[in-house]
């Protein structure tokens, strides 16, 4: 902002005020040195006038004087040095620096925030046509103004310690104070002594440099009286000799030292001084320049401790002139020696005094009354003394210059112009070359209209002021005295601004001339910077930023040797001024202020100045936070680092750094890497100044917490040999959601089967693995002594490789007894404790340039509680040398543990923080945004549990369709527990089984079966060839059709208990899925502790088994009823079967043939009988592509509930046995999986029709066309494999249901719909049949007529032949049926007309029967037949119904096929 | 041949000049071009500024040529809402002209404009389109040799 606490008027007035030496006597310098002070720092705070002057100006107008103020200097005899002065400013600037810890003022220009500067404001601005009101009231209100009081501090100093200039009298001293103690012996002589020592200095040419505005200075006398020690007697009569000698006006009589000096009391007085005095006033220096007060000030100091401040700098200045003697003579050669170390060395030291000093009080001796005295007669001096002197003065110039003015100026100026006229571009070019130009004498008539200009200006007669500069201006001109007309220009310039009215404008343009002039022509940057100084204020207060801006940037814009050292101090404070302009401008120009504040941090840093480059650097880094500026923001934070880090504010470096790495940096790799390195120095040193502080938290790399992977227990073991292990779970598989959801199925299948059915409330799936897709919002559960691995995926955004070494995971334990219901104590465990948790810890980590890399870190909980996974702990370091940047492989890798011993490394941790899902099923979640809990991290850890290892021996990858294949699985314990209750489940129970629990049938170990069959077997003899070996077993025996669960499959361990590392091998027989291609086959395997947790109730392992089968055996089979009724009993159905069995295999080298060896049926009804029709082969053969048809009897069998027969019919001399394991097993699974799908159709068909009287009536009908045979063909196959033959075995199951309905062997495929366009109208519910079909119907009541085929019959003897018929009527339904039977010829018949002769039936015509479910009814008829020939006797209709139906669905049954006999005549 | 281009939008406070996109080929020298067109945005500004309320509805959207310095020439264009595209090409490169600058400022702007169709996008994001990216990378293809 850079808003002062003075105004202009205010500034420009202080700037120059009227200059007034003082000389004292030594013992009147003792006198004020009691108070700590010189007599000029006594009077100091005393020096502004509080009441208006007045004063009457040459044309005797009233002149009114507000606020004047002199200043009291002691005389120095010697110019100021410029390396003291530069010193002196360095320090002032250093000293003053922001506050701490106020409140911060932001500044909101635009959409920025800025925290301008120290002073508790806070000004918003949100646009900026509220800017101006604001800056406005920031004006006002002078209290809340932010300020850059550094440069204030700087400018006051600058502009005191200015030296006094021959060109111009402002700086010359108007009047001198002669000031004697009382109590010396002789007072008036040492007046007299003083008053001819100030007679030297001015007159004498020994002394240059004190000026003097006019030859005769005033003289004042002060007699400074001590209250407490001199008597007061001889201080007034002294004062009256010196009211004699002196007159009133030229002497006073000043009392002071009123109260002793005592520490005890604790009377308040306010301590004008300090603010003075804290700051390096010139005057310090003075006291050091002028010999002989020295040697006072050292020894008061000493005395008082005056102030330290002042004794530090003084010693530091004088160590720095001691160091360097040749700084004087040649100030440009020390720049180098002024800047840098020195300071640093100076600046804290500074710091330190000033607290210490800042406690000592100045003036311990004066009282108010005092203070009042002092401020008496100071206003006396001026009014009495000052005043009158300089009006008396004014008064002469402008006599002088009066008399003159007429005749000689202008002549004298006319005669120059006509005679010397030639001579002023000569003279010019010398002008240039010597830097003051031309000089003019001090008394040359020139000169005086200045000096009166500039009395004018210090008692506040700017009119007067700027007319007389203008004068002065036009002569100097016109002398092409440049130097000094410059002075004037300036001077005219500011007299101008301050006008009272302002009567014209600010003349912006004499300013630029005067700087021009002092920059390029006369080389004077002092006095240049003055100008400038003045000039951007006065701008400023007018509001033109953009042109003091313009102006403060002009200044600095050049490096020029001959500019001197100070300039990058001076550059700095102009460019951070620039920069604040910049932003009060009516539209801020907020880059432009960032970008001149880092140009300003850039030279304060070069001047030394650390605090104040940082804190540039700091407010310019809050335009470019963030807004995508990557590189500016870059440097800067790098900057703000590197600062912080000489200030030792080592938090705010590491901050810094810690900001350029985390971006995603644009840098180049060589950039980054220096980066990285030098943060990691900053935090190195961070850390050991606090070696005991909690671990810092690193930056880097990149922690992906939400891919952060949780694995619980061992790594699997992979394959020993032939043994394959279970595949289960690892964290190198990708997450499926698919079969994730398939597993948990499977578990809670498993799990509502162990819990007799229902599911337990708590149930919970065990989830090996989490992850981000997980469900992580319970405690999830290890098993004690089971490592936990956690999978943390790095990610380094730089371009130099990162190494992080020791890395291990961070965790907070709590022991907890989980069989304990009541807590007794949780203790916190911390990091340390490896008897509870055993941590792996990876030694060297690398990650390559923009790499994601996951690590491993595992955990091996020893005790049961509750476990927290905090974060990982790491050093972080880089790889020196670029041969590590490239490859990856291992030898690099150990190489760099050579590597980075040599580098950088610092110890830090990350947290590893995992944000849950967001939540979303309440209103108020949704609304608002809310994240679940995430517990994948804090695993509970609980007893002992089981652990089961499964391995699959001789498990095959390769199937036929249908091909039954052996393995053994072995289950180990690997656990210290017994574990028992071993079962697995799968979506595809039909593909394994263990075999029946009637008896194991096989041979145990698995080398021993490697040629046998897999079936068991029996020779039989070829008598039985063709009919039916019977046997019988029921579902239950093979695990199948108890419950509901079909998949769920017990293990039959012994006594179903393993015992802890015991292993048990189990035959398994594996049947290749009916469909071609590869399948994924999910095993779960569950298992439960014999001791019930509370924590965890069982385990469950996971296998997945991947079998690609290929095409083998197609079967399809019919099932038709047979008309002829005989049978051995001669009661019953019959039916035939025809199986139709292809080659459908297409590897025509691999498989050579098939041989079909069995035939089995099961059913709980039927059973096949025999075998029609056979070829000559034993086996069917079936070659590639080949078809065999094959036909069968089947017939009804004694049925008990439950119990299945089978049936088997044998093509070559070994029996199958197919009611034996493990040809029922895959029976019984095909079967149940078929009913389940079954079943699912026909839930949705029941569902419609439900209720319906009339729909049990049709079930009924529909019931008599169904059938429930299962038919098995067992095969073999002939395999030529690596040229030797293999013998593969298999079956394929056909399940037939309806009469005359095909059955295949597979399922078939449903032609998936062609894309049809979408039906916006809802599908009429199609009615249920309420009426079965005419053929449902015709099925209900089988007709069959016995008669002898071929009739002989005499009819010569009898004309008439009767024929006993037989009607063999059989109820198919399970209900009664009554049947009606017409034997009435239907004239209208077609049929009947066709036939040859006809006949008749005889007897009853008609007879109406009842026949009971499956009853056979035998219906006694005659035929009369009266010629010989050809009858069809199929001419009775039969109707049937139901028998409790009211509606009669009456058809006639079965359209029989003629059934002819042949009447022969004998 | 270096050229940069670059995206930065000026929403109602003029004052947050930050980009939405820079590229650059070749990308070594990246942090003198972040400067370029850092303080070429003053230019635009002043420009803006100088174009008067009046002629604010048929006013060129192109802005011509921004300031030349020795090695580079940055040209500059705005859109009705104020989003500056700032381009900054080799100065030797003689086979851009004017007409090419304009039309290849246009495409730019056409982009930019699907972009901000895309309901996706975040007006005042950083832009991270793929589409975007292939235009830039194919104009400075086919203009830088």
């Amino acid at each position: 902002m850079a808003q002062c606490v003075q105004s202009v008027q205010e500034f420009l007035q202080d700037a120059f005020v009227p200059l007034v030496a003082a000389l004292c006597s030594d013992e009147a310098e003792r006198l004020t040195r009691r108070n700590g002070l010189s007599f000029a720092e006594l009077v100091k705070p005393f020096c502004r006038l509080t009441s208006e002057v007045h004063m009457r100006d040459p044309n005797n107008q009233l002149h009114i004087i507000k606020n004047l103020k002199i200043a009291v200097n002691n005389i120095i005899t010697h110019p100021p040095q410029p390396g003291a002065i530069r010193k002196l400013l360095n320090d002032v600037v250093s000293v003053s620096q922001p506050a701490e810890g106020l409140v911060a003022n932001v500044i909101t220009a635009g959409d920025y925030d800025l925290n301008i500067s120290d002073r508790s404001i806070k000004a918003s601005v949100p646009w900026y046509s509220n800017w101006k009101e604001t800056l406005m009231e920031l004006n006002t209100s002078t209290f809340y103004t932010a300020t850059t009081p550094w440069f204030e501090s700087y400018r006051e100093s600058f502009l005191q310690s200015m030296p006094a200039s021959d060109h111009e009298f402002l700086n010359h001293y108007v009047a001198c104070m002669l000031v004697v103690s009382s109590s010396e012996p002789e007072p008036v002589e040492q007046f007299l002594k003083l008053s001819q020592e100030q007679h030297r200095i001015q007159h004498s040419s020994d002394y240059l440099y004190p000026k003097w505005f006019i030859p005769n200075t005033l003289k004042y006398y002060v007699l400074l009286h001590d209250v407490s020690a001199g008597e007061e007697q001889r201080a007034d009569s002294i004062y009256e000799e010196m009211k004699q000698r002196y007159g009133t006006q030229g002497c006073y009589l000043l009392k002071i030292n009123s109260r002793v000096s005592n520490r005890g009391v604790d009377e308040q007085i306010p301590d004008p001084w300090s603010q003075y005095l804290q700051k390096n006033s010139i005057q310090n220096q003075e006291s050091y320049e002028d010999g002989p007060y020295t040697v006072i000030s050292n020894k008061s100091a000493d005395h008082l401790i005056s102030d330290g401040l002042d004794i530090d700098i003084r010693d530091g200045l004088s160590n720095n002139f001691k160091a360097h003697p040749l700084q004087l003579d040649h100030p440009s050669d020390t720049s180098g020696t002024l800047d840098g170390t020195d300071f640093i060395k100076t600046t804290p030291s500074l710091h330190e005094s000033k607290k210490s000093s800042s406690g000592t009080p100045h003036g311990a001796c004066l009282t108010l009354t005092d203070h009042d005295r002092i401020r008496q007669f100071i206003q006396e001096f001026t009014f009495r003394g000052l005043l009158p002197h300089i009006e008396k003065t004014i008064r002469q110039l402008n006599d002088q210059l009066i008399s003159r003015k007429g005749l000689s100026r202008s002549l004298f100026s006319a005669t120059k112009k006509w005679f010397g006229g030639g001579k002023v571009p000569e003279k010019s070019i010398n002008e240039l070359k010597n830097t003051s130009g031309l000089l003019y004498p001090p008394e040359a008539p020139e000169l005086q209209i200045r000096k009166m200009a500039d009395l004018c200006f210090l008692v506040q007669h700017y009119e007067l002021a700027y007319s007389c500069y203008h004068t002065a201006k036009k002569d100097f001109l016109n002398d092409q005295a440049m130097f000094y007309a410059a002075g004037a220009l300036e001077m005219a310039a500011v007299s101008a601004f301050l006008q009272p009215g302002a009567p014209r404008p600010y003349p912006a343009h004499y300013m630029d001339t005067a700087i021009q002039t002092y920059r390029d022509i006369c080389k004077n940057m002092v006095l240049a910077e003055r100008c400038v100084l003045l000039s951007a204020e006065i701008l400023k207060s007018q509001s033109k930023y953009s042109e003091a801006a313009a102006l403060l940037i002009r200044l600095t814009s050049e490096q020029n040797i001959w500019m001197g050292m100070d300039s990058d101090l001076r550059s700095a404070l102009l460019l951070e001024q620039a920069a604040h302009c910049f932003i009060n401008m009516k539209s801020p120009m907020v880059r432009k202020f960032a970008f001149h504040m880092i140009l300003a941090g850039h030279r304060f840093s070069k001047a030394g100045q650390k605090k104040h480059a940082l804190r540039c650097y700091c407010q310019a880094m809050q335009v470019y936070k963030g807004k995508g500026w990557s590189l500016a923001e870059d440097h800067i934070n790098f900057t703000i680092g590197r600062q912080s880090f000489t200030l030792r504010q080592l938090d705010n470096a590491v901050s810094a750094f810690r900001h350029i790495l985390i971006n995603d940096s644009k840098q180049p790799a060589a950039q980054q890497g220096a980066f990285l390195r030098e943060y990691l120095y900053v935090y190195k040193n961070v850390t050991q100044l606090s070696p005991d502080g909690p671990l810092p938290q690193l930056p880097l790399p990149y922690i992906n917490s939400s891919a952060t992977r949780v694995f619980f227990g061992h790594n699997r073991r992979p394959a020993e040999g032939e043994k394959q292990a279970a595949t289960h779970i690892s964290l190198d598989q990708e997450y499926d959601s698919e079969s994730s959801q398939q597993w948990k199925e499977l578990e809670e299948q498993v799990v509502a089967v162990a819990n007799k059915g229902i599911i337990p409330s708590n149930f919970q799936p065990t989830q090996y693995c989490l992850n981000s897709y997980s469900d992580n919002s319970r405690f999830p559960l290890a098993v004690v002594e089971e490592p936990i691995t956690v999978e943390v995926a790095f990610r380094n955004p730089l371009k130099v490789p990162l190494l992080l070494t020791d890395l291990s995971l961070l965790w907070k334990f709590q022991p907890k007894d989980f069989n304990v219901k009541h807590n007794e104590e949780t203790k916190e465990l911390g990091v340390c404790g490896s008897d509870v948790i055993g941590a792996e810890v990876i030694a060297e980590f690398l990650i390559n340039s923009e790499e994601t890399k996951m690590a491993r870190l595992k955990l091996f909980p020893h005790q049961t509680g509750e476990l927290h996974i905090l974060g990982v702990v790491y050093n972080l370091g880089t790889i020196q040398g670029s041969t590590a940047l490239d490859g990856l492989d291992p030898s690099i890798g150990m190489q760099t543990g050579k590597l980075v011993s040599n580098g950088l490394s610092v110890r830090g941790r990350q947290d590893l923080e995992i944000q849950g899902p967001r939540l979303n099923n309440t209103k108020e979640e949704k609304t608002s945004i809310k994240y679940g809990p995430d517990r994948r991290l804090d695993p509970i850890i609980t007893e002992e549990m089981p652990l089961l290892e499964v391995f699959f021996i001789n498990f095959p990858t390769g199937l036929l369709c249908g091909e039954i294949r052996k393995a053994y699985v072995e289950f180990v314990n690997v656990s210290k527990c017994p574990l028992t209750a071993l079962k697995v489940v799968s979506k595809h129970p039909e593909f394994f089984t263990f075999g029946g629990n009637t008896a194991i049938l096989t041979p145990l170990s698995p080398s021993a079966s490697e040629n046998c069959s897999a079936y068991k077997t029996v020779v039989t003899d070829s008598t039985s060839l063709h009919t039916a070996l019977l046997s019988s077993a029921s579902s239950g025996d093979f695990g199948v059709g108890t419950g509901s669960q079909p998949e769920v499959i017990h293990v039959p361990l012994l006594d179903s208990v393993l015992l802890p590392g015991a292993s048990v091998q189990l035959p398994m027989w594996l049947r290749g899925p009916d469909e071609e291609g590869v399948h994924e086959i999910n095993f779960l395997f569950y298992y439960e502790s014999i001791r019930k947790h509370s924590k965890m109730c069982h385990r469950v392992l996971r296998h997945t088994a991947v079998i690609c089968t290929s095409r083998s055996l197609n079967v399809r089979a019919t099932v038709s009823r047979s008309n002829a009724l005989e049978d051995e009993e001669g009661r019953g159905d019959n039916m035939l079967v025809f199986v139709d069995v292809e080659n459908i295999n297409t590897s025509e080298t691999g498989v050579k043939e098939f041989h079909v060896v069995q035939v089995s049926s099961n059913s709980k009804h039927w059973k096949l009988q025999k075998s029609v029709k056979v070829s000559e082969d034993k086996d069917t053969k079936l070659a590639s592509r080949e078809r065999a048809k094959l036909c069968f009897k089947a017939v009804r069998c004694k049925s008990f509930d439950e119990t299945y027969t089978f049936a088997d019919i044998v093509f070559g001399n070994e029996q199958i046995i197919s009611s034996a394991s493990p040809c029922a097993d895959f029976f019984f699974r095909s079967l149940s999986s078929q009913l389940k799908r079954a079943h699912v159709q026909s839930n949705t068909h029941a569902s419609q029709a439900a209720a319906k009287q009339s729909f049990e009536a049709v079930r009924l009908i529909q019931k008599c066309s169904e059938v429930d045979l299962n038919i098995v063909v067992l095969w073999k196959a002939y395999v030529v494999e690596d040229s030797k033959q293999l013998i593969l075995e298999g079956q394929h199951h056909v399940a037939l249901h309806t009469i005359g309905k095909e059955a295949f062997s597979f399922p078939q495929k449903l032609e998936q719909p062609e894309m049809v366009l979408l039906k916006f109208f809802r599908p009429e519910n199609t009615p249920a049949p309420t009426r079965p079909t005419p053929e449902q119907l015709s099925n209900l009541i089988k007709t069959s007529l016995r008669y002898p085929e071929s009739f002989n019959h005499s009819f010569h003897q009898k004309s008439l032949c009767l024929v006993p018929v037989t009607l063999l009527l059989s109820n198919c339904s399970q209900a009664d049926v009554d049947v009606i039977i017409d034997l009435r010829h239907k004239t209208t018949s077609p049929e009947a007309l066709e036939v040859h002769g006809s006949f008749t039936w005889l007897g009853q015509t008609q007879y109406k029967l009842q026949l009971k479910s499956q009853e056979v009814y035998s219906l006694q008829l005659k035929a009369c037949f009266v010629h010989t020939g050809v009858y069809n006797l199929g001419t009775p209709r039969v109707f049937a119904k139901l028998a409790d139906q009211v509606t009669l669905f009456e058809t006639s049954q079965q359209n029989s096929m003629p059934a002819l006999i042949i009447i022969n005549n004998i | 041949m270096e050229r940069i281009a670059l995206l930065s939008p000026v929403c109602s406070p003029r004052l947050q000049n930050y980009p939405l996109y820079i590229r650059s080929v070749p990308t070594e020298n990246e942090l003198k071009f972040h400067y370029t067109v850092h303080t070429s945005l003053d230019v635009v500004d002043e420009k803006i500024s100088a174009m008067g309320k009046a002629l604010v509805d048929q006013r060129e959207l192109y802005l011509g040529l921004l300031y030349p310095t020795e090695d580079y020439k940055v040209y500059g264009y705005v859109t009705n809402s104020k989003v500056k595209f700032v381009m900054v090409v080799d100065s030797s490169n003689t086979a851009l002209r004017d007409n090419e600058i304009r039309s290849m400022f246009r495409k730019l702007h056409n982009s930019y404009t699907d972009i901000m169709c895309n309901p996706f996008y975040n007006p005042g994001d950083c832009i991270h389109s793929r589409a975007f990216d292939n235009m830039v990378t194919s104009m400075m293809m086919q203009y830088v040799k």
